[in-house]
């Protein structure tokens, strides 16, 4: 249903098959459970192919499925394997525009219902969190869409985005924003004409104008007396990133996103990512091919009528 | 809605059963329907799949879909009706049924979506009637299968209006009811039951015909309403609508058919509803694939069709 995960390696016509052993259906629950990642029927070979992947690797070398969710849940290995496993499966969902159904609802839905709203009261400020935003494609997607609604629907209106991450080298090349054919690979025409300029060797780099819209800074967000700076934000992204974290952590940092939110704030996962039994203050909010959560505001939330 | 257009109304849904593509087993079949399940004896339903043989071949083919969860294919009807059960195939048998009444007469918009939406529904209630511990799964598919009659209703007796409701409605992404309103005065809730009732349909599937967009004003003691108000707005925001994205955003929990919903299934409110939206990600492909595979097909369906 939401935006595609692509496969950085072409799955073969077995592991559609294998998706079909039971063995694979616990590793997927297994990876649910902990990273909050799901992966559906649908989407269950690419989680069979990130798992074989990882089972030809040297350190793993398991010969089954079997084998290796043994190894998933072995003490002293569990830690280390599951969050290979993690990178495995996120592997390749970096680049621009990745989530198109998520661009859409705020295009659509989203944004102008917020313009609605603040017009109200004359506030035409938009923050914006891209927390966890790695070599900052999210960000900058985020940044190039909102300057193409400058002329629509953001008339007059300013905007911002943070964009934090805990590596320091990624923060570095995000500020860089220098980006080959595979991370532009979903970015439309029109957005690489207006927002970009060419680099050396066949890049792309992200104009000026867009990198002003976007503050870069190192931030661990566990780190509690940080996160409560991070105030009256009105939509806040952390795709892949909680999936790395315990389940403590994870509720944390999850109520420092919510309180960072305004009323009626947007906060928004990864495809195939679910604050179950993490958070219960967040609502769960359906949106055309996608889902997102929700703060309650200071007037009741719509309801799904019709 | 007026009593004059009510009227009219009426008499155009009288004038539906009169189409020349009404299959013959269309009468016994919802007579069959009425009956307990224990009541009905499986020779006659397998005789009432086996009488049209177009019917009977959509049919193996619908028994046949992944969506049915069968692990091996069935090639005779006596088999699939034994293995899915009865009431399971009397679902597909009206599936089909419906299809072949509606077939060869001119339709506001693509059938094929129609068909789309209601088998994609049917699974979308029957898959949350099983996980939340519905009392009456098979119930909710058949609920579900033809909570949107109304839509075939108006598409066959207003195809030029309809086609315009459909065209508006999709230009503004605005949910098709609001736009019948506006535009015709009534909605496929309302012509939707006037059918339901003269092919004396059970009450509780007429219900869910007539209230699923309306479950706060729906008659008491009777969930399938709720549930199947949640799985129509599931389908429509998984891309299982009515060929265009209505752009809205729907918090269930805070839908009054989810608490009206939760006092018959209390399991609802601990449902993890984000993994089960994920799910609809495989019922999507499996409901597509399925309806044009059986449905758009021509060549083994000319014969059959000749309306004079």
């Amino acid at each position: 249903m939401a935006g595609e995960v692509i496969p950085t390696v072409l799955t073969t016509p077995s592991e559609k098959e294998d998706a079909r052993d039971p063995v694979y259906l616990r590793i997927r629950d297994l990876v649910y459970q902990t990273s909050g990642i799901y992966h559906s029927e649908e989407k269950l070979y690419l989680l069979v192919s990130a798992c074989k992947r990882r089972m030809a690797s040297e350190r793993v070398a398991a010969k089954s499925g079997r084998k290796y969710l043994e190894l998933l849940t072995s003490p002293g290995y569990k830690e280390t394997e599951s969050r290979e496993l993690l990178n495995e499966i996120t592997i390749g969902e970096t680049c621009l525009f990745r989530s198109q159904p998520q661009l859409n609802a705020l295009q659509n839905v989203i944004l102008p219902e917020l313009v609605a709203e603040r017009g109200k009261i004359g506030f035409r400020r938009l923050k914006v969190w891209s927390a966890g935003c790695s070599t900052g494609e999210e960000p900058y997607t985020l940044a190039m869409f909102l300057l193409e609604q400058k002329g629509k629907l953001l008339k007059d209106w300013e905007f911002s985005i943070q964009a934090t991450d805990l590596n320091d080298r990624s923060v570095e090349a995000a500020r860089a924003g220098i980006y080959g054919d595979y991370a532009v690979r979903n970015t439309p025409e029109i957005y690489k004409r207006n927002y970009f300029s060419p680099g050396e060797n066949g890049k792309l780099v992200v104009k000026d104008e867009v990198k002003a819209k976007i503050t870069f800074t190192r931030l661990n967000l566990n780190d509690d007396s940080r996160m409560v700076f991070m105030k009256g934000m009105d939509l806040i992204f952390c795709c892949n990133v909680l999936i790395y974290f315990d389940m403590a952590s994870k509720r944390r940092v999850v109520q420092h996103f919510y309180s960072n939110l305004m009323p009626n704030g947007w906060f928004f996962l990864g495809n195939a990512e679910s604050l179950y039994q993490v958070n219960d203050q967040f609502r769960l909010v359906h949106l055309p091919g996608t889902t997102a959560y929700r703060k309650g505001g200071t007037e009741p939330g719509k309801g799904g009528m019709a | 809605m007026s009593s004059n257009l009510r009227d009219g109304l009426k008499r155009k849904v009288e004038h539906l059963r009169t189409l020349p593509s009404s299959p013959a087993v269309l009468q016994p079949l919802l007579e069959l329907l009425r009956l307990a399940p224990d009541k009905i004896d499986l020779r006659k339903v397998v005789e009432l799949v086996s009488y049209d043989k177009t019917i009977a071949a959509q049919c193996l083919r619908i028994a046949n879909s992944p969506l049915y969860g069968r692990a091996r294919p069935t090639e005779s009807i006596r088999a699939a009706v034994v293995s899915l059960g009865i009431q399971r195939v009397e679902d597909i048998l009206l599936t089909c049924c419906l299809h072949k009444f509606s077939s060869g007469t001119k339709w506001a918009g693509d059938p094929l979506v129609f068909w789309k939406h209601s088998l994609g529904c049917a699974a979308v209630c029957r898959e949350l009637a099983e996980r939340i511990e519905f009392s009456e799964p098979e119930k909710a598919y058949l609920a579900g299968l033809l909570h949107d009659l109304g839509v075939l209703v108006n598409s066959l007796a207003y195809p030029e209006e309809y086609s315009k409701v459909l065209a508006e409605a999709k230009a503004h992404g605005v949910p098709l009811v609001e736009q019948e309103m506006k535009d015709l005065g009534f909605t496929h809730c309302e012509s939707g039951s006037i059918l339901g009732a003269t092919w004396q349909l059970p009450k509780a599937v007429n219900d869910v015909i007539a209230y699923h967009h309306n479950v706060e004003n729906a008659p008491e003691d009777n969930p399938l309403v709720a549930l199947v108000h949640i799985g129509d707005v599931l389908c429509r925001l998984a891309g299982l609508g009515y060929g265009y994205e209505e752009w809205r955003s729907v918090e269930l929990a805070a839908d009054p058919a989810w608490e009206e919903l939760a006092k018959y299934s209390p399991r609802l409110k601990k449902m993890d509803l984000a993994r089960f939206t994920f799910d609809l990600e495989a019922i999507v492909p499996c409901v597509q694939a399925l309806v044009e595979g059986v449905f758009s097909a021509k060549p083994e369906h000319s014969e059959v069709e000749s309306p004079s």
